[in-house]
């Protein structure tokens, strides 16, 4: 499910990718507390770690056969926020090298596997890691990290305008399903099997709520939910949405900022405008980066 | 494997080669957001943003059809979406995203089959990305081949003892052994990046990478930063005028 460039429409990747930018600094903030050089090699290996597991098969079925996707497993032993950086590693490192997802839909990417889905991944786990139903927690950790990210990405493809016939998307929404589940019992048998070898593996949730965290996970759950329900019915785009309904009309009127319709409204018309109106957006998002990683 | 020859590419010595990564990183940008910001005349703006990258890669000294076979990755994923655009009656969207995202992937294979990964990602830091990122995906690289390899030999060791996927006997006891290999994958992982940080300490790692060489902007370095922002650019005013 990595989105290639090309595919995902100028305002949807470039707000993804500022979206991504400060939510990466925050992570890799979080991650670096507590600092210690052995974090760097052991993120690092980690990361080596879930690319090789995908030599791994699993079988499912007649033939078939399925691999680890890692984020939820990533989450339970190193904790959330390091999962996320390993995550965004992975992914900047198959962009780069392998040509798998885009350099400018990497926002896209890092926002809905590396950030939202390891959150839903590990929002489980963290409720109910302690209580009895500790498995199921796993499993439905594995399998939501999946769901969540499959259907970001879902969602993002049906806004940014990219058609796609009733059926094809029934039998996406199908095929991700079953993705989701195998991803949770795999992820479910491995963290068994890593409890038996070395309990001290696997981290045990925090004691008392992280409200933040339990708010930043359903956030994720409910907005690639609605995102997808949300995009299905515009089949042609937000914009034919905005059009029929006629928020287009009365937004332009509520909402006139410098930058409406992404354009500069003061360098002209036509894409040199959108181009600057873009810069702008990208300095602001820069400035809010350097603020958010500034050494304390 | 794939990313062995872009290793090997990646340390040719072509004046491509020889730019900063911090001008190629720009030039690529730029090239990127030429192409995905396009909606008019795609055929002659692909022609031509298509015509640059060839330039390019032969000025680089890449072997041609290698490098167009490996940005070709991108187009099974592509050929679904632009089959649903064409079953849906848009043939023209399916063959733009089939163009876009090859075009896009071409530029930035040519990006890292003339640019070290240590140096790309030094190039990196200076656009605001995290160090602690940084080094982290420098020490996902240089392990991802060790890591790979202790995997293939576990797969190799389970087939010689006769494991299979084919059949349905014994399904669960198979997942569950593979569920093993995994664990035990984990744990070697894990033990290593242990060693791996004794070994830094030893050398006395100072919390950030020293690098070897000093980043340093040339003239050549300043031409082909004006040369890779203005051409597309150019190019796709042009086709825009013109058209």
């Amino acid at each position: 499910m990595h989105i290639p460039d090309g595919f995902l429409s100028t305002p949807v990747w470039a707000s993804l990718d500022a979206a991504a930018a400060p939510a990466v600094g925050y992570v890799v903030r979080v991650a670096q507390r507590g600092f210690d050089d052995s974090k760097v090699p052991l993120l690092g290996v980690m990361g080596a770690f879930v690319f090789a597991a995908q030599m791994i098969n699993f079988p499912v079925g007649i033939g078939t056969s399925g691999h680890l996707v890692g984020g939820a497993l990533l989450a339970c032993t190193l904790g959330p926020a390091a999962a996320c950086v390993v995550m965004s590693a992975i992914l900047a490192i198959q962009a780069l090298v392998f040509q798998d997802g885009g350099i400018l839909a990497l926002g896209a990417n890092v926002i809905n596997m590396a950030i939202l889905g390891v959150l839903a991944g590990y929002l489980p786990y963290h409720l109910w890691g302690r209580s009895r139903g500790r498995c199921a927690a796993i499993f439905a950790g594995g399998a939501l990290s999946v769901a969540v990210s499959a259907l970001m990405a879902l969602a993002e493809l049906l806004i940014s305008g990219v058609r796609m016939p009733a059926a094809v998307l029934e039998v996406s929404l199908g095929l991700f399903l079953v993705s989701a589940l195998i991803e949770g019992a795999i992820t479910m048998t491995v963290m068994g099997a890593l409890e038996a070898i070395q309990p001290n593996f696997v981290r045990q949730p925090a004691a008392g709520g992280r409200y933040a965290l339990v708010a930043a996970g359903l956030a994720a759950v409910l907005l690639a939910a609605g995102g997808v329900v949300f995009a299905s019915t515009a089949p042609d785009g937000i914009e034919q949405l905005a059009r029929q309904t006629g928020i287009s009309a009365r937004a332009r009127t509520l909402i006139s900022t410098p930058f409406k319709d992404y354009e500069a409204s003061w360098l002209g018309a036509g894409w040199p405008a959108q181009a600057g109106a873009g810069l702008v957006g990208l300095a602001l998002v820069g400035g809010v980066c350097v603020l958010i990683g500034r050494k304390r | 494997m794939h990313h062995v020859t872009l290793d090997q590419w990646s340390r040719g010595a072509s004046a491509l080669h020889r730019r900063d990564p911090r001008v190629k990183i720009v030039s690529v940008l730029v090239f990127l957001v030429v192409l995905a910001t396009a909606h008019r005349e795609l055929a002659w703006l692909g022609a031509a943003l298509f015509t640059v990258l060839l330039v390019a890669a032969w000025r680089a000294r890449l072997p041609l059809a290698g490098a167009l076979a490996r940005a070709g990755v991108v187009l099974p994923f592509t050929a679904v979406f632009a089959l649903v655009s064409c079953l849906a009656g848009d043939p023209a969207r399916g063959a733009a995203l089939a163009m876009k995202s090859y075009l896009s992937a071409l530029a930035v294979l040519l990006l890292v089959s003339t640019t070290p990964l240590p140096l790309l990602l030094r190039g990196f830091e200076m656009t605001g990305a995290p160090r602690f990122l940084l080094m982290v995906a420098q020490f996902l690289y240089r392990y991802l081949f060790v890591i790979s390899e202790e995997a293939q030999h576990m797969r190799k060791a389970a087939l010689a003892r006769g494991a299979t996927m084919g059949g349905l006997a014994g399904s669960r006891a198979r997942f569950r052994a593979a569920a093993g290999a995994l664990a035990v994958l984990f744990a070697r992982s894990y033990a290593r990046a242990g060693e791996i940080h004794w070994a830094m300490l030893a050398r006395g790692f100072p919390g950030y990478f020293r690098p070897l060489i000093d980043l340093h902007f040339h003239r050549g370095d300043v031409m082909f930063l004006v040369l890779g922002v203005l051409t597309p650019v150019t190019l796709r005013i042009l086709i825009e005028r013109l058209a």
